[in-house]
């Protein structure tokens, strides 16, 4: 099974949100809101921790 | 008055809460057998604790993702730990089996059939490790999930 990073990062976020977001809220609509930031939270902080990365020489 | 939420606080046979602008919900506690084969459950095969306890859309939900994490990561070529042996108690490897055992009877079936080897030079081999261990430590927060539904203390 072939993924880009970014592919896996996303569908791991996806998957993790829908998990946090069912366990930690009860009502649905909390339930949606909360999954979808902390979705967005995942791809935000990888996003800005691969800008921090850049200029490193690895 | 605060709720005392400590884990020696007198058991409360029914609480009632407000979610919402919704009716009230009154959130009973189930027997302790019924807790018991909610967390089992849960420990093999991941969100039937939910389900148990009749939360089918949440079980559901649960059992997809969880799945869906652990088929990936093996897809991936993600690498399983099995059991240690007597004499690798403490190493990383017991994290790690701990973890991937996590997710229960998909874990044993799939060391049975061979899966889980790893492929440590394929591109998303550590991708596949990384899916591989969090399915099983989500499985652990979600029997924690469906013994507060089961205590009564969750909706």
């Amino acid at each position: 099974m072939t993924f880009s990073h970014f592919g896996a990062l996303t569908t791991f976020a996806l998957l993790v949100s829908v998990v946090f977001a069912i366990i930690t809220k009860s009502e649905p609509r909390e339930q949606v809101r909360y999954g979808i930031f902390v979705f967005i939270c995942f791809l935000a902080a990888a996003v800005l921790v691969g800008w921090i990365m850049y200029p490193l020489p690895l | 008055m605060l709720k005392d939420d400590s884990p020696n606080a007198p058991f409360e046979r029914a609480q009632h809460f407000t979610v919402g602008v919704g009716q009230p919900i009154v959130l009973k506690p189930q027997t302790n057998a019924m807790t018991a084969a909610a967390c089992v459950g849960g420990l093999l095969v991941p969100g039937l604790g939910h389900l148990v306890l009749g939360r089918w859309v949440r079980g559901v939900l649960l059992l997809i993702s969880v799945l869906l994490l652990f088929i990936l990561g093996l897809g991936m070529h993600g690498a399983l730990s099995s059991p240690p042996g007597p004499g690798e108690l403490i190493s990383f490897k017991t994290l790690n089996a701990f973890a991937n055992a996590g997710t229960g009877l998909p874990y044993v079936i799939a060391l049975r059939m061979g899966q889980g080897e790893g492929v440590p030079t394929a591109q998303t081999a550590d991708y596949g490790w990384l899916f591989l261990v969090v399915a099983g430590l989500l499985n652990y927060l979600i029997v924690f999930d469906a013994f507060d539904i089961a205590r009564g203390r969750k909706p």
